[in-house]
């Protein structure tokens, strides 16, 4: 048995022929990301989460030559791949599940030394061990584990160089999300709702790993917004995915999921304050400066988990600096980022619970559509019309990308049983699916304004896929069966499709290394790269 | 409380599945309970009724409140297939590498779960098939079944193997299968995270080229589907080549024994279709 908690296993198994020149990734260079677009620095591409490369190598004239460029399979596989990779200057870095870094040379695959965390006794109730990215700031990897630590390892070995508990995973807390690295700083949420795990959202020093703030996304009872709990204990409003960080505002904006328990909100009257909800931060104080709540008092397990997209168009002719946001609960919002101000919405999948939005966003709720202890019909699904994949945004053609869910659920209204944090899934229901032909998938482009749907392409089932758009005019996707495609970013039109044998779970992305332009997607346990012969 | 905190690394568990997930699993590692009492299924209206609030608050998130499966798989069946004492442990000591947690409960309780998971998705303890078995069977030669279906080996693979097809369905599902092919489909194991599609699909294609084809949906993706027809050939087209594609739920390539079998025959038919419970549980 090993006895130290964490080992680093840093293997040089193989050099490549050619000569890789890591250099340093500074702040400033992130915050200048779009101006090199062969490298993909953040989770999401870019501080705004935008998922748009620059990249114009591959077109919708030649896309239709895609080949297969290497694979990559870890060794031991578990579960879930749900990785999302970051690549500078021809080095990946890459998570295997449950929390393994591992750096690849981004031309052949090959492995250059890889990490994991030695795990004993993971609670992880109500989300699969897995890991969906790292972070990269000037000569370090940050990666999050499923036990809920937080840690810095060296770019060129996965020496480890700091290693900090973010919080107690014997609790329920764990973490499969990406941490979000910026000026000094290094970000990071957990999962952990269905534990009824307390949320928080915390913020490290990132050359020493220190805890520089944390917030609490729910209060304690008598606190403030303790009111809008009743007289329960506040519990749940997770924040298990990716953030978005705008350096001229200087404000982060970060998802909460749901309150506990999901499917019965009897004991918790109210709007549950900040769960549902999404939170623009000021990273030098670690206060909320705004929040805007999505979902109040949710019963359907609707997280608003998604990755924010940030982006600057004019509304009305008037330049503005928005947030693009498509819901778990079936509606897509703009909101202004400096302010919090609702700009439009509207729903971009079929949803039965919601008669629309009222001027400030808020929804206008059906009576009747929430759990009920013989199954309510209600749409979409307890999954949502999104979960945690990312969506796109394209400068260039000003379309929002979403990977759309159309399915319902009958959502079950079970009794609020005991429990005890960390230690009983706080569920009080759950769901009866539809069946899979009741059901489908779509890739839609949205008017990122508006929310108006231009174009879409149908899949065969809900995806768990995210978008990728490029400069040279293509979405990347894929599907649950396992293919993976292009379409026109104008039209929709599919231009290539590949199978790939097993479900695709995770958010494709692009970058260039000797020329030429790749694009990364896995399925099942295996990493794909395709680029042109 | 106490067994689901302190756990010891064995990796000595002896059952097929779970050791492989173990295996499979980096960093992982067992987490058995000290508490080693056997768990076996209680099957008492009252020990069914305590199983049922357990497993709809611990259970069903991930399993569906009917078992098919929802993010995790379908648990219809899986003490039949993986036995009492393995689900149990599963329930108490989760499956490493997974979303598959451990979960503090006593063997009783657990006893309680697998007894109400016993209860999940079984059609077959509805009723009892009336027919002779015995006669029934000549009535299985005598109709060409075998022309589409294997037995024990033995048969065609057009439709669907019958093998185990007592232990899965209940007389009524069989008595409807024969009179009206398609009426009522069997949906495919819960997948992870993925709606059941029905299985036994009738589709119908014709392709822009202005071929047409019916038969049973073998495989469909957003770009592909396959299907296979009443002689049991396989037909794969790509969607973008397809003018017309149709579901066609209630049809099927197999065809109606109404009125074409007596009562009687259909009675002994359906009495030995339910004898077929394959290969004795491990």
């Amino acid at each position: 048995m090993r006895t130290i908690r964490y080992a680093a296993i840093a293997l040089a198994l193989l050099v490549p022929a050619a000569s890789l020149a890591q250099s340093p990734v500074p702040y400033e260079r992130i915050v200048k990301s779009d101006s090199e677009p062969a490298n993909w620095l953040t989770y999401g591409g870019n501080y705004f989460d935008q998922r748009f490369s620059g990249l114009k190598q591959l077109t919708p004239e030649n896309v239709g030559g895609l080949k297969l460029a290497w694979a990559y399979q870890p060794s031991r596989p578990a579960g879930n791949v749900e990785t999302s990779p970051i690549v500078v200057d021809g080095i990946m870095y890459v998570t295997e599940p449950p929390s393994t870094v591992t750096a690849l040379d981004a031309r052949s695959g090959a492995r250059l030394w890889t990490w994991s965390p030695v795990l004993k006794n993971v609670v992880a109730i109500g989300l699969f061990q897995t890991n969906r990215g790292v972070a990269v700031m000037d000569d370090t990897v940050y990666v999050a584990t499923i036990d809920a630590h937080l840690v810095a390892l060296d770019a060129k070995s996965g020496a480890v160089r700091w290693n900090t508990v973010v919080a107690d995973n014997k609790l329920g807390y764990a973490i499969t999300g990406p941490p979000l690295a910026f000026h000094g700083r290094v970000m990071i949420g957990t999962g952990g709702s269905e534990a009824a795990v307390r949320g928080l959202l915390d913020c490290y020093d990132a050359k020493t790993g220190k805890r520089l703030w944390r917030i609490w996304t729910v209060p304690l009872q008598g606190e403030p917004g303790s009111e809008t709990w009743g007289t329960s204990v506040p519990a749940g409003g997770t924040t298990w995915n990716a953030g978005a960080y705008d350096p001229k505002l200087n404000l982060v904006y970060w998802g909460t999921g749901n309150p506990a328990p999901d499917w019965n909100g009897d004991d918790r009257p109210g709007s549950n304050l900040y769960t549902c909800a999404l939170l623009a931060i000021d990273p030098d104080s670690g206060t909320i400066k705004w929040y805007f709540q999505f979902s109040p008092h949710e019963t359907h397990d609707w997280d608003a988990s998604e990755p924010p997209i940030l982006f600057d168009q004019a509304v009305g002719g008037k330049p503005r600096k928005l947030l693009g946001f498509a819901n778990r609960n079936g509606f897509y919002y703009v909101l202004d980022r400096a302010t919090g101000e609702f700009v439009a919405g509207m729903p971009y999948v079929k949803q039965t619970w919601a008669k629309g939005l009222d001027a400030k966003g808020q929804p206008i709720v059906i009576p009747d559509t929430g759990p009920s202890p013989e199954g309510n019909l209600v749409f979409p699904s307890i999954t949502g019309a999104i979960n945690w994949t990312s969506n796109s945004y394209s400068p260039v053609t000003r379309l929002f990308y979403v990977d759309a869910r159309e399915m319902g659920s009958y959502f079950v209204k079970g009794p609020n049983t005991h429990w005890e944090m960390g230690k009983f899934p706080m569920g009080a229901g759950g769901e009866r699916a539809l069946s899979g032909d009741d059901a489908y998938g779509a890739i839609r482009a949205l008017d990122a304004t508006t929310g108006k749907m231009k174009w879409e392409f149908r899949l065969h089932s809900p995806s768990w896929v995210g978008t990728l758009a490029t400069a040279g005019g293509l979405v990347f996707s894929g599907t649950d069966e396992g293919n993976f495609f292009a379409l026109d970013a104008v039209t929709g039109k599919p231009l290539w499709d590949i199978y790939l044998g097993s479900s695709l779970r995770s958010n494709p992305v692009t970058y260039s290394a000797g020329g030429k332009q790749y694009v990364f997607v896995t399925a099942g346990t295996t990493y794909f790269t395709f680029s042109l012969p | 409380m106490k067994a689901f905190r302190d756990r010891r690394s064995d990796l000595a568990l002896g059952v097929a599945a779970a050791a492989l997930l173990f295996a499979l699993a980096p960093g992982a590692q067992a987490q058995i309970p000290r508490d080693t009492t056997p768990v076996v299924a209680k099957t008492s209206p009252a020990d069914i009724a305590a199983g049922k609030v357990r497993y709809e608050a611990i259970c069903a998130r991930c399993h569906g409140l009917d078992g098919g499966g929802s993010d995790g798989p379908s648990l219809q069946g899986a003490p039949d297939r993986l036995g009492d004492q393995e689900v149990g442990n599963i329930l108490r000591s989760g499956i490493p590498g997974t979303g598959m947690n451990g979960f503090a409960m006593s063997a009783d309780e657990a006893g309680q779960v697998v007894g109400y998971i016993r209860t999940l998705g079984r059609t077959a303890d509805a009723e009892v098939a009336k027919g002779d078995p015995a006669k029934g069977k000549a009535v299985y030669e005598s109709s060409a079944c075998s022309n589409c279906h294997i037995i024990s080996g033995q048969g065609g693979g057009v439709g669907p193997e019958l093998t185990r097809v007592g232990a899965m369905r209940g007389p009524s599902y069989l008595r409807a299968t024969l009179l009206t092919p398609g009426a009522i489909l069997p949906k495919e194991a819960g997948a992870m995270e993925r709606g059941r599609f029905t299985q036994f699909l009738f589709v119908h294609v014709v392709t822009k080229d202005g071929r047409s084809f019916d038969g049973t949906r073998a495989y469909e993706d957003s770009f592909t589907i396959s299907i296979k027809d009443a002689t049991g050939r396989f037909h794969t087209f790509r969607k973008l080549d397809v003018q017309e594609y149709e579901k066609l739920p209630g049809r099927s390539v197999m065809p109606s024994f109404k009125g074409t079998l007596s009562d009687a025959q259909i009675d002994d038919l359906v009495a030995y279709l339910s004898s077929l419970k394959g290969p004795a549980a491990q």
